[in-house]
C-alpha cells in the first residue's frame, strides 16, 4: 500500500558565525540582556561566494544523496525565499539544474516569508496525492539581511533545507495539514529595499502567536489528536523564547520541542527554520513516533502538518551530512568580516 | 560574460560533466568534441565522482578583477576518486590549516558575479570535509 509523505530530506547551514557580544558591541548594547531576551548566542552568516541558490543546492544534493534515487523522477521543484539572488531568475531552475533534474518539470519560486517552504510541501503532498507527479522537492532557503543596529540584526541568519515528498520509501507519513492566512503587517520589505521593516511590538502577538496557535488547534481539531499524542513537536524559530512560548500555549512540554531548536546557534534562517527543526526531529525519532510542525509566515500565516515516522526512517538517519554536522561545522567570526560579507563594505 | 557561454558550460560547471570515449574510454573534463587519446568522436557524456584529495595548493592574494571581493582563496589541484585531476577553489578553511591529502568534497559556489546587473556564474569548488 502506498503511502503520501515524508521520501527523504537534507540541510545546509554554512559555517560562519557572529556572536550575539560582537554585534552588541558594536551598537555599545548588553549582550547578556539581548540573549536572555531571544535566547540566541550566535547566527550563521554565509561566506562571501554564497548567496540563497549556493544554499538551496547544497540541501537539494544533501536530499538527494540521502535518498539515492534518480533526480530526473521529480516532478516538482519549488524553491521558497524571501532573499533570492536574482529578482527575475527562477532560483527553482538554477537549483534543478544543479541536481541533474532539467526536463520535464514543474518548477516556481515561492514567497510566505519564513514558511514559503512548508507551502511547497503542501503544493507536493497535493500533486503526488493526485499522482500528477511522483515526487516533489520543496526548498526554503535564505540569506536574510538585518538592518544594522535592528533587533533583527541579531538573528538574521542564513541556512537552507530541502523536502523531498512522495508515495515510495516515505519515512514520515502525513497525517494532515491545515492552514490560516490573514493579511497581518508585521514584516514586509517593499521591492528594491534592501532592508526588511517590522512592526516591532506587533510581531508577537496578533503575528507569530496567533497563527501558530490557531493552525495548529485547527489540524489537531480536524485529526482528533492532543499535544500528548506527539512525540516530538516543531515550530518556526524567529528566536529560541518563541517556539518555547508557543509549545507551552498549546500543552506541549518543553521536552517535547527542545530537542528541534537549533536558533540558539544558527539564528532564524527563516524559510528553512521550521524544517530544519523537523529534520533534527526526524534524525531522532524512530518507528510510530508522531511529529507535529506549524510553521509560520510574516504577513501572515501558519502551516500545520502531523506526521507518523515508518519503519523506513532507520535507512535515512545514517547520512552524514545532517544538521548537525553543519551547526557543529563553524568558524566565529569579527564584526568586520561579517560587513564584508554580507557586503555592507564594498 | 555572454550569457550562451554561462548556459553552454553549465553541467560542466554544476555537477562536473566530461566525457569517455566510447572506443578507448578514456575520459576527460573538460568537455572536447572528440576524444584527446584517439581521436574518436564515439564519445558519451561522464560525471566525475564529488569527492577526491588535494594533490598541491596555493595562497591567491593578487586575483583577477572579477574575483577580487573572494581574495584572498585557495586554489588547488585535486585527484578526484575516478583518478582525473581538476582545479578548483579550496573553500571553508584557513590556509594555514589545508594539508596536502586531505579528502574534499565538491560543493556548489558562485565563481564570479558580473556586476551590480549582470548575470551570476555559479559552479563546483571544494570544502574539506
Ligand atoms: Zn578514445
Amino acid at each position: 500500500m502506498s503511502k503520501l509523505g515524508i521520501v527523504s530530506y537534507g540541510s545546509y547551514v554554512p559555517q560562519y558565525r557572529i556572536n550575539v557580544e560582537e554585534i552588541a558591541k558594536v551598537w555599545g548594547e548588553d549582550p547578556n540582556e539581548i540573549k536572555s531576551q531571544l535566547q540566541v548566542n550566535s547566527k550563521s552568516v554565509p561566506g562571501p561566494d554564497e548567496d540563497v541558490t549556493t544554499m538551496a543546492v547544497e540541501a537539494a544534493r544533501n536530499a538527494m544523496s540521502r535518498w539515492k534515487g534518480n533526480p530526473k523522477d521529480i516532478g516538482a521543484l519549488y524553491v521558497g525565499s524571501e532573499s533570492r539572488a536574482y529578482a527575475v531568475k527562477p532560483t527553482a531552475t538554477i537549483v534543478a539544474a544543479a541536481i541533474d533534474a532539467e526536463g520535464a518539470l514543474q518548477a516556481a519560486d515561492l514567497e510566505f516569508a519564513c514558511k514559503a517552504a512548508t507551502a511547497g510541501m503542501q503544493m507536493c503532498f497535493g500533486l503526488v496525492k493526485s499522482k500528477m507527479i511522483s515526487y516533489g522537492l520543496s526548498i526554503g532557503s535564505d540569506s536574510s539581511q538585518g538592518r544594522p543596529r535592528d533587533p533583527l540584526e541579531y538573528t538574521a541568519g542564513a541556512g537552507s533545507v530541502a523536502f523531498l515528498v512522495g508515495s515510495e520509501n516515505v519515512v514520515a507519513e502525513l497525517e494532515g495539514t491545515y492552514s490560516v492566512t490573514t493579511d497581518t503587517p508585521d514584516f514586509w520589505r517593499r521591492e528594491g529595499a534592501v532592508y526588511p521593516s517590522h512592526g516591532v511590538r506587533f510581531t508577537g502577538e496578533p503575528a507569530y502567536f496567533q497563527h501558530t496557535v490557531n493552525a495548529s488547534k485547527g489540524l489537531m481539531e480536524e485529526l482528533g489528536t492532543k499535544p500528548q499524542d506527539y512525540k516530538y513537536v516543531t515550530f518556526h524559530q524567529p528566536n529560541t523564547k518563541f517556539p518555547l512560548r508557543v509549545a507551552r500555549m498549546l500543552g506541549f512540554s518543553k521536552e517535547q520541542v527542545e530537542p528541534s531548536l537549533v536558533c540558539r546557534d544558527i539564528g532564524n534562517t527563516y524559510s528553512a527554520s521550521s524544517l530544519l527543526g523537523l529534520s533534527q526531529l526526524l534524525n531522532k525519532a524512530q518507528l510510530g513516533d508522531k511529529i507535529f510542525m506549524t510553521s509560520y509566515g510574516s504577513g501572515a500565516g501558519s502551516d500545520s502538518f502531523s506526521f507518523e515516522v515508518t519503519d523506513e526512517i532507520e535507512r535515512v538517519q545514517a547520512y552524514q551530512f545532517n544538521v548537525d554536522y553543519y551547526v557543529n561545522r563553524k568558524e566565529i567570526i569579527d564584526y568586520g568580516i561579517y560587513a564584508r560579507f554580507k557586503g555592507v563594505l564594498r | 560574460m555572454e550569457p550562451p557561454k554561462i548556459w553552454r558550460e553549465r553541467r560542466e560547471r554544476y555537477l562536473g560533466i566530461g566525457n569517455k570515449c566510447l572506443d578507448c574510454n578514456e575520459k576527460s573534463f573538460p568537455r572536447t568534441d572528440y576524444c584527446l587519446k584517439c581521436s574518436s568522436k564515439n564519445i558519451e557524456e561522464y560525471k566525475l565522482s564529488k569527492t577526491g584529495k588535494i594533490l598541491q595548493f596555493t595562497q591567491v592574494t593578487q586575483p583577477a578583477q572579477e574575483h577580487i571581493f573572494y581574495s584572498p582563496f585557495i586554489i588547488g589541484l585535486i585527484e578526484l576518486d575516478d583518478g582525473i585531476q581538476v582545479t578548483g577553489q579550496i573553500v571553508d578553511y584557513n590556509y594555514d590549516d589545508v594539508k596536502e591529502g586531505m579528502k574534499v568534497r565538491m560543493t556548489f559556489r558562485i565563481l564570479s558575479i558580473d556586476n551590480e546587473e549582470g548575470l551570476i556564474k555559479y559552479g563546483y569548488k571544494f570544502v574539506p570535509y
